[in-house]
């Protein structure tokens, strides 16, 4: 699996093709009653959705 | 909440924590960070769920070892408020 996670080509990349970083994970929730209610246990997924963009 | 209901909570977010490592991990199979966080979780379930076993009664078969009765039978079912 070629690691493209940031790519300073990207601009050479096709147009309309949707590309997904690869997640790099260093460091996961201590607390892990705030994991279980935030719903994850890595810091960069927790994405909660404010009803207009994702913080 | 009972000491009997928080330790089944804590058991249900350990295993939330391992589910959420597993899912990385079969992504990232060569990740021996995640794999560490992951042993060290699923030692820590393991003691907890004997050691709620040996309090309560067993969550699972494989920790269901009985000498005067049958513990796994007699544990409350899940639909008789076994677990809430």
């Amino acid at each position: 699996m070629r690691d493209c996670l940031y790519d300073e080509q990207i601009d050479k990349y096709p147009v309309a093709m949707a590309y997904v970083p690869w997640q790099r994970f260093d460091k996961m929730y201590d607390d892990l009653e705030k994991a279980y209610q935030d719903g994850t246990v890595f810091p960069e997924l927790n994405k909660p959705f404010t009803g207009r963009r994702c913080v | 909440m009972g000491n009997q209901e928080q330790m089944l909570h804590d058991i249900g977010v350990v295993d939330f924590v391992l589910v959420d490592l597993m899912l990385y991990l079969d992504t990232h199979p060569y990740d021996c960070k995640a794999m560490e966080y992951f042993n060290h979780y699923s030692r820590i379930k393991n003691q907890m769920s004997r050691e709620f076993s040996q309090k309560y009664y067993p969550l699972t078969k494989d920790m269901a070892e009985s000498n005067k009765e049958w513990r796994w039978g007699m544990a409350p079912l899940p639909w008789e408020g076994g677990c809430r």
